[in-house]
């Protein structure tokens, strides 16, 4: 039982990387009805950025380097939904390329290797279950940044112009919501959320070049695991990925291990089928 | 008669001048290298010391022929490797090719090594490169230790500190299972046992909960069967924090500088296996490398400037062997397989012969441990 609990520990200071990765997910998509497949990508460069910049500077020069790629984003946004894109499919491969482009520039200027930062040389004792302070400061602040979203989304004006974008776009307009420029800024949000994500890897775990893909799939994973368009759910699923994450790697073998946490994504969205929407993939 | 002796003469006059264009003309060597895409950190380094051991080479008067290199790049991609050596081969004419620069990128090569009658110099660990069931092993030989060598290396240092039981983190590929195969295949010959083994996709972003198995495990020992930097990095932060201990050895995929700088003191003590030790505690031959390549302006990086060096010289032994025959592909081939105890850069003896391709073994590699973003030399 200890063994399992400490499993379900790592995973849930592990998950909260997820829920930061979903949340500008869930947010693009309740605002502009998109994704912005770049998040993974906007983490790496974040990372990559703070690595090359000495001291918390650093942090600061990752933020705005992930923060400047998703207005490039949001630009991209704007000029295909103004030449008439209407297809939500088109603002998600725009984004996907984008995150290739990202991708090969820190390859082509940073080359293969790790960013990693030092954090912490002394851990806590959580019932006997060593834990990194680093762990605890990106649960923390996962948590953070989800309930002040929610509070954001539905709580504020501003949350209800933003849903409104999304719901009916020509109607918000028509009542005065400056959309565009509403769908803009939550691709700059998206892009501190996911900068944020690739601070907190850089400080934990550590990633390459590689990385971009793989952090989107996750981060998407997460989002749409409970439903994509409530912030809560995000960090829900990324906790769920997270310690279905390190259960696999605690009890599972081989190949299986990374395997594991996308194939319990399929298994809880077709049992939400099955119940007729009532977990997964659904708006709240 | 006069006549007779004229034509004689003439004909004597023609061999000699076409045997002197003979050995006047240069000996064309490919050099198809990783010089863009992931494998780079490598195949750039190899090419750097390649061109500047060959100034040198020809500066000292080491060449009895003239060679000429052809560089290309394969772009860490095995389609773009066939068609360089495709290239080098029928518009350079080169009788032979010190590359492609990964194992994958000399595998798709090879039959067109054998096709074309060329033998290549493959700068890679892979085991499949010189794998005599291959249809053309006799045209592909190893530059470097082979991948079996080096986890024989690392479980070879591991037994000298009464290591039992072994736990093995390796990345989910091809490179990673193999690893785990050798190391289950040749601990218990050094009275070892893997007895857990964990893995990670290459972009994990947590590693607490495998090295928690091997913990919970009571390993002696971990060895890291990884080459992507941050996951070597991101497990020994992961042991550190969960209590891991024992001490962490990884193969020569991150015996780098750009590994070496760029993770932090949290990864201080991890032990690196390392085909000599250029940038940090090179050999006698390494430092006359080293040299070369600051004169050139350039930094030593790792092993990827020994293995690429290893390439030419055997191209050189190759060529010098055979005077002033002509040389071919096939007459190559045939030297390199002759080849015993040459003058090389890396440490270590090289030998090739027709029932091993493989030139470089255990005593061209050291265990280097992580010490203030410097890899120090332990044996």
């Amino acid at each position: 039982m200890y063994v399992l609990t400490e499993y379900v520990v790592r995973g849930v200071q592990a998950g909260s990387i997820y829920g930061l990765l979903a949340l500008p997910m869930s947010l693009l998509f309740a605002t502009a009805g998109t994704i912005d497949f770049a998040v993974g990508a906007y983490a790496l460069l974040a990372a990559a950025v703070a690595t090359i910049v000495a001291g918390p500077l650093g942090i600061a020069f990752g933020l705005a380097a992930a923060i400047t790629a998703a207005a490039a984003m949001g630009g991209i946004f704007l000029i295909l939904a103004r030449t008439g894109t209407k297809d939500h499919i088109v603002f998600a491969l725009a984004s996907f390329g984008l995150a290739v482009a990202i991708a090969s520039y820190i390859l082509w200027q940073f080359g293969t290797q790790a960013f990693v930062r030092a954090s912490f040389s002394r851990f806590w004792s959580l019932g006997g279950i060593r834990i990194s302070p680093q762990g605890v400061i990106n649960l923390g602040l996962g948590v953070l940044v989800t309930l002040l979203l929610y509070l954001l989304l539905y709580w504020s004006d501003l949350g209800r112009m933003m849903r409104a974008a999304a719901a009916n776009p020509r109607g918000a307009e028509l009542a005065g919501i400056p959309v565009a420029r509403i769908q803009f800024g939550t691709y700059l949000a998206g892009g501190l959320l996911g900068g944020l994500a690739g601070i907190m890897i850089l400080y934990s775990a550590g990633l390459d070049f590689t990385a971009s893909l793989s952090l989107t799939l996750s981060g998407f994973g997460a989002a749409i695991i409970f439903g994509i368009a409530s912030p809560l759910r995000c960090l829900v699923g990324g906790i769920a990925m997270g310690v279905a994450e390190a259960l696999a790697a605690g009890y599972t073998s081989g190949m299986v291990t990374a395997m594991v946490p996308f194939l319990f994504v399929l298994i809880v969205l077709s049992l939400s089928n099955i119940r007729g929407g009532a977990m997964a993939g659904d708006r709240p | 008669m006069r006549r007779l002796v004229s034509l004689v003469l003439s004909a004597v006059a023609a061999a000699m001048l076409s045997s002197g264009a003979l050995s006047a003309e240069a000996v064309k060597i490919g050099v198809v290298l990783s010089l863009s895409g992931p494998a780079a950190v490598f195949g750039i380094p190899e090419r750097d010391a390649i061109q500047a051991a060959m100034e040198k080479l020809k500066a000292d008067g080491k060449l009895k022929r003239g060679i000429e290199l052809v560089v290309y790049d394969d772009k860490t991609n095995p389609t773009e490797a066939t068609r360089m050596v495709t290239q080098a081969i029928n518009n350079d004419k080169a009788v032979a090719i010190i590359g492609p620069g990964t194992g994958g990128n000399i595998l798709a090569a090879g039959p067109l090594a054998l096709r074309m009658q060329v033998p290549l110099l493959g700068p890679a660990g892979t085991m499949a490169i010189t794998d005599r069931k291959n249809e053309f092993y006799p045209w592909v030989f190893r530059v470097a230790p082979s991948d079996r060598v080096d986890v024989k290396v690392i479980l070879e240092d591991m037994a000298k500190s009464k290591a039992k039981k072994i736990g093995v983190f390796f990345q989910e590929d091809a490179y990673g299972k193999t690893g785990v195969d050798f190391a289950k295949e040749i601990g218990p010959a050094l009275g070892m046992e893997v007895v857990e083994t964990v893995s990670a996709p290459y972009a994990a972003t947590d590693l607490t909960a495998q090295a928690t198995r091997l913990r919970n495990a009571g390993v002696d020992a971990v060895f890291l069967q990884v080459s992507i930097s941050s996951l070597g990095a991101s497990f020994v932060k992961a042991a550190k924090q969960v209590g891991l201990t024992a001490p962490a050895y990884t193969n020569a995929g991150l015996a780098q500088r750009s590994f070496a700088e760029s993770v932090g003191s949290d990864v201080d003590g991890l032990r690196v296996l390392s085909i000599g030790n250029l940038p940090y505690d090179p050999s006698e031959g390494e430092a006359e490398l080293a040299k070369l390549l600051k004169q050139a302006g350039k930094v030593p990086q790792g092993w990827g400037e020994l293995v690429g060096t290893n390439g030419l010289m055997t191209v050189v032994a190759a060529v010098n062997a055979q005077g002033d025959k002509e040389i071919t592909g096939t007459s190559m081939r045939d030297a390199i397989e002759g080849l015993c105890g040459y003058q090389a850069f890396a440490r270590g003896k090289p030998c090739f012969s027709k029932d091993s391709h493989d030139g470089w073994a255990e005593d061209s590699l050291v265990i280097t441990e992580l010490r203030n973003k410097e890899l120090r030399t332990m044996r």
